[in-house]
């Protein structure tokens, strides 16, 4: 099971060069930043920006278009509903539907935010190793159990991917085939998703001897690998300024429409 | 059920935020003071990547197929680490599959990770009045797995519905909710029977896996 993340993470960009406490603190500025959004007129200026960081990124186009194919899906639909459903002024008729100006620019506003907050989320997790980032997070603040669990989760994910897919092909080679719902095979679905969570719980025994062993006593060392210079302060306060002035040219916008 | 990104306002997303973090103190709190917290870590991590894998199984249900939530059983097994680990299973959907949203994190663990908790505690009640028996455990094991699912889509589709469109008409938003929730009711007895059936397999295979 390949989880691509970490396809592009050798790089070499600016962001891929970026501290990733710097990183982490700027982009998710950015993201609330625009999730603030309201106006429609500061969309194009989002847009803009977003596509300048992608671009600075050098992640490649095709692989922004792959990871907006699968959540796009449940946006597609809401941004076909939407005009539809809401409002009152009415722009056109299809058929026995109405076309509504409200839902139209709700889901103008909806689909911008998605794909821009979506594109700087890859470029905030995309331009260096998961694991790094993770411990940025940890060095941030973010408490022991939870870093420890995600390291965890992260490190078996793609060997009980592989447990499931084998096990899969097993039952497969005996026989079974899976063609409508039934008692035998809700009781095969539910043997198997069981299996999965015994092995686990067994296989979690054996690391956490094998983790106490090595000394581990409640937190995993966490040695400080992170260096901020200059630059990357730099870099910080600009996209920082960046978020800050979104939410400032909204609330102007919101304070003259009011 | 995962709510994406640019979709509910920003002081939602940030309300939400702030109760995960509630959430998430209450469950920590609640962890350290177990015997030995420490040995509780590698069972829940890894458990809570068997639960992400197993969502990834289907069920038939022609024309199409379901995959289930799993939240009630992923509370029915790991009780206070239940919100954690939905937290960390979140956090990598919306970062490895881009399922759900970075700005949404907070909202959707509190959609997915309260009844998960809720039905730790159902769970729990079996406990309660009488010797453990196959017949316990299933039911609470259903009430468990059905209450999961149907109170996170309740969670979801009201959050849905009063955050998103602003000029919804009342009608509309009504009969939206109605037909929504009928649509899960299915769904709830789906997950609750797969959640016993798992909660039953478990208690002959390995019954320590069911004390939470």
């Amino acid at each position: 099971m390949n989880l691509g993340l970490d396809e592009h993470v050798n790089l070499d960009s600016l962001f891929h060069r970026w501290e990733p406490r710097c990183k982490l603190i700027g982009l998710i500025a950015l993201i609330f930043a625009f999730s603030f959004v309201q106006d429609l007129r500061l969309l194009p200026a989002m847009l803009a920006i977003t596509s300048i960081l992608y671009a600075l990124s050098q992640l490649p186009l095709s692989f922004l278009l792959t990871r907006l194919r699968y959540p796009g899906y449940f946006i597609l639909i809401l941004v076909i509903l939407l005009p539809f459903l809401t409002g009152t002024n009415i722009l056109v008729h299809i058929g026995p539907f109405a076309l509504r100006q409200e839902g139209l620019l709700a889901s103008l506003l909806i689909i911008t935010k998605f794909v821009s907050i979506l594109t700087i989320g890859l470029v905030l997790f995309s331009t260096a190793p998961f694991l790094t980032t993770i411990k940025a997070i940890r060095s941030l603040g973010l408490p022991s159990i939870l870093s420890d669990m995600t390291f965890l989760s992260y490190r078996y994910l793609n060997q009980i991917g592989d447990d499931l897919a084998t096990m899969e092909t097993a039952m497969g080679l005996r026989g079974f085939r899976v063609r409508r719902l039934c008692v035998t095979v809700l009781t095969t679905l539910t043997s198997l998703a069981g299996t999965i969570l015994v092995r686990s719980y067994e296989r979690s025994e054996r690391v956490y001897k094998a983790m106490v062993l090595r000394g581990y006593g409640g937190s995993m060392p966490l040695h400080d690998m992170f260096h901020t210079s200059p630059r990357d302060a730099m870099i910080l306060g600009g996209i920082f300024l960046t978020a800050v002035g979104f939410v400032i040219v909204e609330l102007i916008f919101r304070g003259l429409g009011g | 059920m995962h709510i994406p990104d640019g979709i509910l306002p920003a002081a939602v997303s940030i309300a939400g935020y702030a109760t995960t973090g509630v959430a998430t103190y209450y469950s920590l709190r609640k962890i350290n003071q177990k015997e030995n917290p420490p040995e509780g870590i590698p069972k829940a991590s890894l458990l809570t990547s068997a639960f992400f894998v197993a969502s990834w199984i289907h069920i038939p249900i022609p024309p199409t197929s379901v995959h289930l939530v799993l939240n009630g059983l992923l509370g029915v097994v790991l009780g206070y680490y239940a919100f954690p680990s939905i937290l960390i299973g979140l956090f990598f959907q919306a970062v490895l599959f881009q399922h759900g949203g970075l700005t949404t994190l907070g909202v959707n663990a509190i959609v997915m990770g309260m009844p998960a908790l809720l039905a730790s505690f159902i769970f729990r009640l079996r406990n309660f009045g009488g010797k453990e028996s196959q017949l316990r455990t299933g039911i609470f094991g259903f009430l468990a797995g059905a209450f999961g699912l149907g109170i996170a889509a309740l969670f979801a589709l009201l959050l849905l519905i009063y955050t998103i469109p602003t000029y919804l008409d009342v009608e509309v938003e009504r009969a939206s909710i109605y037909a929504l929730t009928l649509a899960h009711l299915p769904l709830m007895v789906l997950e609750g029977a797969f959640t016993a059936m798992v909660a039953l397999f478990l208690q002959r295979v390995k019954p320590e896996l069911l004390e939470g």
